[in-house]
């Protein structure tokens, strides 16, 4: 390679020139930046009554796979006709729909309508971002207090939920049946009936404890048919669910590797054959007919004294609807009126093998779909997560998931694990 | 060179026009990309370094109100439990990962400059690792590295003498074991395309005289091909070093971070913040962090360039 | 220099790269049968370092949950084709638009950077070290950080459902990768034939046109090769930058198998093994062309 020559004669200093560029390139990023700022959301979120409402709508949701997506779209197409709202449908994974809702504010191009996991829904009314729903006139009697508990902020709605869901224990007939075992109803019966179906390659339990919001979902119905809250991680009665758990673990009834599955890779398990028991919801309801591999029955899940009801986690999506400005509002509340209304709720909640979030709804769905029964007399007393904790959930959530990986893996004890969740959550 | 055989003023004129246009000329190769750059990433830059400045909410995503709190962010993230482990995780991680990926792409490399029949379509397949999803990668790997009914516990318990499977995922050091293998899975077609590239550049002509006059494989790589390779060797694990600490999706992907936080590095951490917490101040800040981390590997990168001779 | 010793210098390049395999000529037979012995050894290689890959070939064609067994099925003995009817019928048309979205930042991302490399490696370019480390460093920023600012600015430039907006977005990934390591292999090109074609009155453009490039090639195919790998497998600006109306990449499309608490690994696998068919072809098309000796050697005559 030349060296040079060249090297000894430049003209102007090395310095100020690398100094000017480096000002210069800082200088357009700025311009850049400034140009691209983020502005306030526009639209107003009061009374959108009086407004012709607009004739075509932005939708968001989370049901992306094949029956979940074809079901939604039906009711959304009947909706649309109905209303003549025309709707232009979005749906993403559900881990990226809350950044697409947030980077939509900072856009100001917000969705008119958007269905997002109840979970979720709280801190949203808090940025401000969301319309209260009562400004449009739902008739939400017969609705399960759970869902209206979720929704509400302040005193105030802001969203209508087309379809809930909640947990339940599934059990293998012929594993019980062969085993001469009548499925559990207390915490106690659990106990043994996993054990004595532990065998070989076979657990007798199987839980979703992943690190994220669906191992913290798993655990609320031990952890509040005990009495625990989630206000207060290091009590007894919360000590006690995670200690219930981990015994499964340390029986050897459960695998460890459940810190590891989601509840779909659960269910993956269950009909494979590899657990006698799962804890899941009735999503896969579809999917273990299809496989046609197990005789399964659903019971709620088990209480740790006899006679007592299971306190549940309430899950299921909730259509809200942005301040995007009033005409567009009043177009989403129609769409939104009509999706449920008792006929869609049907459809959908049947198509998605979901709840129906209204009783007498419910009481119809079952009539079609018996197998949902347990579900729906579960979600009548189902707890909403966010409820007294708004934006304060998540923290507290990723730290009981933390802990629940902790203890069932053994790195600490579950009074440790939970002690450190509390210190983090602060 | 023309212009040493002249002399006296008539050459130093010439030579700065020369300079002159050469630098005009340089500009005008580099303004294309150099407004890429600008536009694409001057502002994701700014505005990552800003927030990592503010208390930044799902509320500053809709109102634009994002109050300055100088330094807090950084506080907490440095005085949270889990920031030594993060830092900890990942460096193993990134120095496991590269120095097995490295190692293994090199040795590849110099086993594909044989020409073999079908030596090229190997090696294109040799790149399908990375062309995958890594969603698909992810879970392909998490089944397989199952305790109870996964593949690698089962080959592994062929093995006479070993009877109780790994618990790859569910044990916080085997965990860490487990997504460097992934990584190392993943990130070998980059480094064996780079190193091949790199070997293939170097003149077969000058390994005749070196066989002539006796040297072995082993004298002739690491008297000859090392050094040789020597620039490409440096950027392929400056690069590597920057693209692994970057990794996500196969974390995520076999460990959510976990079991509680035992595999959480830098960037799952600051997603951690970021979209798990809604705590964006602080996740920002530990993307900074990286970016600093970064910017010094760069450093050190270019000063290896200047004192390995790059003349300018 | 003389423009006659300048060819020569380029003949004797190019003859050095023909003669990158001395060793099969002489002794042909016994060099054939070595030869495939190192075939065998190559296959072998392949098998232990892409089992995942038949992993999944395998998981492709059975029901999901079919692998989780105590005793794998090495071979899918409860073989379906579900899993490849669903994709053939949903998944087509996001490969194409996959295929299309690659190609363009291979496009853009080597239009772009192989100047820029040039220029870094061998022009006179104010701030060298500090546009380097630039370029280095902003490879820092988390996808995700992207992708949000990306959004906010391509909502308001209209961009989002845009071919060209999400091949933009995708170069992010690759320009600054390429422009590393063109530029380190554009080190090693020798300033004499530069410098020769400039007296022979090539203007800066034709020394690019002329010199650089075509023994650049290697690093070059190198650079377009990764940009295609990083448009094909990119999630993040693909959800971000789509709304599903207009078009879909398959890495988006392959959701289609899966929902917020269930998933049908069955069509997840059969989708990604078709969608690997297609960048199979092309990279095996590609590897061809990534040949011995272009850019002339590292040692100096």
């Amino acid at each position: 390679m030349t060296t040079g020559t060249h090297g000894n004669t430049r003209t102007t200093p090395r310095r100020p020139r690398r100094l000017a560029l480096g000002a210069g390139i800082l200088g357009m990023s700025l311009v850049v930046s400034a140009c691209s700022g983020t502005t306030p959301g526009t639209g107003s979120s009061g009374p959108a009554a009086s407004v012709a409402p607009a004739s075509s709508i932005t939708e968001i949701d989370y049901f992306t796979d094949a029956t979940s997506s074809d079901a939604f779209k039906k009711v959304l197409d009947t909706c649309s006709t109905q209303t003549g709202v025309t709707i232009q449908r979005q749906s993403l994974p559900l881990k990226e729909l809350l950044p697409k809702v947030l980077q939509g504010a900072s856009s100001g191009t917000m969705p008119d309508l958007a269905f997002v996991d109840n979970v979720n829904v709280q801190q949203l009314a808090e940025t401000g971002a969301l319309s209260p729903i009562d400004d449009y006139g739902f008739d939400l009697s017969g609705y399960v207090k759970g869902i209206v508990d979720a929704t509400t902020l302040n005193g105030k709605n802001y969203g209508v939920s087309p379809a809930i869901n909640t947990l339940a224990l599934f059990y293998n007939k012929k594993m019980f049946a062969d085993a001469g075992l009548t499925p559990p109803t207390t915490w106690d019966e659990l106990t043994k009936d996993a054990k004595a179906l532990t065998s070989g390659s076979r657990y007798g339990f199987a839980v979703s404890a992943p690190a994220s919001e669906e191992g913290t979902w798993q655990f609320l119905p031990f952890f509040w048919s005990n009495g625990g809250d989630l206000t207060k991680l290091t009590a007894a009665p919360s000590v006690d669910a995670l200690t219930y758990l981990t015994s499964f673990v340390k029986d050897g009834s459960m695998s460890q590797s459940v810190v590891n599955w989601a509840q779909a890779d659960v269910a993956d398990q269950f009909i494979a054959g590899n657990a006698a028991m799962m804890i899941n919801g009735p999503w896969n309801i579809s999917k273990i007919d299809k496989s046609g591999k197990v005789d399964y029955g659903i019971v709620p899940i088990p209480t740790p004294k006899a006679g007592q009801d299971p306190v549940v986690p309430l899950g299921g999506e909730v259509g809200v609807i942005p301040a995007t400005g009033a005409p567009t509002q009043a177009a989403a509340a129609e769409v939104l009126k009509c999706m449920t209304a008792d006929a869609q709720m049907l459809k959908w909640a049947e198509g998605n093998t979901r709840i129906a979030p209204r009783a007498s709804t419910a009481a119809e769905e079952i009539k079609a779909m018996p197998v949902l029964a347990p579900f729906a007399t579960t979600v009548l007393t189902a707890r909403a997560r966010t409820t007294g904790l708004g934006a304060k959930y998540p923290v507290i959530s990723q730290a009981l998931w933390t802990a629940i990986q902790s203890a069932l893996t053994g790195a600490q004890s579950p009074e440790a694990a939970l002690q450190a969740a509390q210190k983090s959550v602060g | 060179m023309s212009t040493i055989d002249r002399t006296g003023v008539r050459e130093r004129g010439m030579r700065s026009r020369t300079h002159r246009r050469e630098y005009l000329v340089g500009i005008a190769f580099g303004v294309p990309a150099a407004v890429y750059v600008v536009a694409f990433f001057g502002y994701p830059l700014f505005y990552n370094v800003l927030m990592g400045f503010q208390n930044y909410t799902p509320r500053s995503f809709y109102t634009g109100e994002a109050p300055f709190v100088g330094l807090a962010n950084y506080q907490t993230v440095i005085s949270s439990p889990t920031f030594w482990p993060a830092i900890w995780h990942t460096a193993v991680f990134t120095v496991g990962s590269i120095a097995f990926q490295f190692a293994i792409g090199l040795g590849l490399a110099l086993y594909f400059t044989r020409r073999f029949p079908l030596s090229g379509l190997l090696r294109a397949m040799l790149l399908l690792p990375w062309l995958l999803p890594l969603i698909v990668s992810s879970a392909i790997w998490r089944w397989m590295y199952d305790k109870d009914y996964g593949v690698v516990n089962a080959l592994l318990k062929l093995i006479p003498g070993v009877d109780a499977g790994v618990p790859w995922l569910t044990q916080g050091n085997w965990a860490l074991v487990a997504i460097i293998i992934a990584n190392i899975w993943i990130g070998i077609p980059f480094n064996m395309v780079l190193l091949h590239g790199g070997l293939q550049s170097i003149s077969a002509d000058i390994y005749e005289a070196a066989k002539l006059d006796g040297a072995g494989a082993w004298q002739r790589f690491r008297y000859m091909t090392w050094p040789l390779l020597k620039p490409v060797t440096l950027v392929v694990l400056m690069l590597g070093l920057v693209y692994t600490i970057k990794v996500f999706d196969v974390i995520m992907g076999l460990t959510g971070g976990g079991p509680a936080n035992q595999t959480q590095t830098l960037t799952t951490w600051s997603y951690q913040y970021s979209f798990q917490l809604f705590k964006f101040g602080p996740g920002a800040a530990v993307s900074n962090l990286l970016i600093i981390i970064a910017t010094v590997v760069g450093l050190l990168y270019l000063r290896s360039l200047r004192r390995s001779g790059d003349p300018r | 220099m003389t423009r006659v010793m300048a060819r020569n210098r380029r003949t004797q390049v190019r003859t050095s790269a023909t003669q990158a395999t001395p060793s099969l000529a002489p002794h042909r037979g016994s060099g054939e049968r070595r030869a495939w012995i190192h075939t065998v050894i190559g296959v072998v290689i392949l098998a232990v370092l892409l089992f995942p890959l038949y992993w999944m070939i395998n998981a492709s064609f059975q029901p999901s949950g079919a692998l989780l067994k105590p005793e794998p099925s090495y071979f899918p003995t409860t073989f379906t084709l579900d899993g490849y009817r669903s994709t053939f019928a949903t998944q087509g048309s996001n490969v194409v638009t996959s295929l299309i979205v690659s190609l363009g930042t291979v496009v853009i991302t080597l239009l772009l950077a192989t100047p820029a490399a040039y220029a870094l490696a061998k022009l006179r370019v104010p701030a060298r070290t500090s546009l380097m480390l630039v370029v280095i460093t902003v490879q820092m920023i988390p996808g995700i950080v992207m992708a949000n600012a990306l959004y906010i600015v391509f909502a308001r430039l209209r961009l989002i459902d845009n071919y060209l907006g999400l091949m933009l977005a995708d170069a992010t990934t690759a320009v600054p990768f390429a422009i590393l390591i063109m530029r380190a292999f554009m080190q090693d090109i020798p300033q004499e034939l530069m410098e020769a074609a400039r007296i022979d009155g090539a203007g800066e453009l034709g020394v690019f046109r002329s010199i650089v490039v075509p023994m650049s090639r290697n690093s070059i195919i190198t650079a377009g090769l990764f940009a295609f790998l990083h448009g094909w497998s990119d999630f993040l600006f693909a959800v971000t930058l789509t709304t599903g109306s207009a078009f879909t990449p398959v890495t988006v499309g392959i959701y289609r198998f899966m929902g917020a608490q269930t998933a049908d690994w069955n069509g997840v696998m059969a989708t990604a093994t078709v969608a690997s068919i297609p960048a199979v072809f092309l990279l095996i098309l590609v590897q061809k062309y990534i040949a011995a000796g272009i850019t002339g050697g590292a040692v100096k005559e």
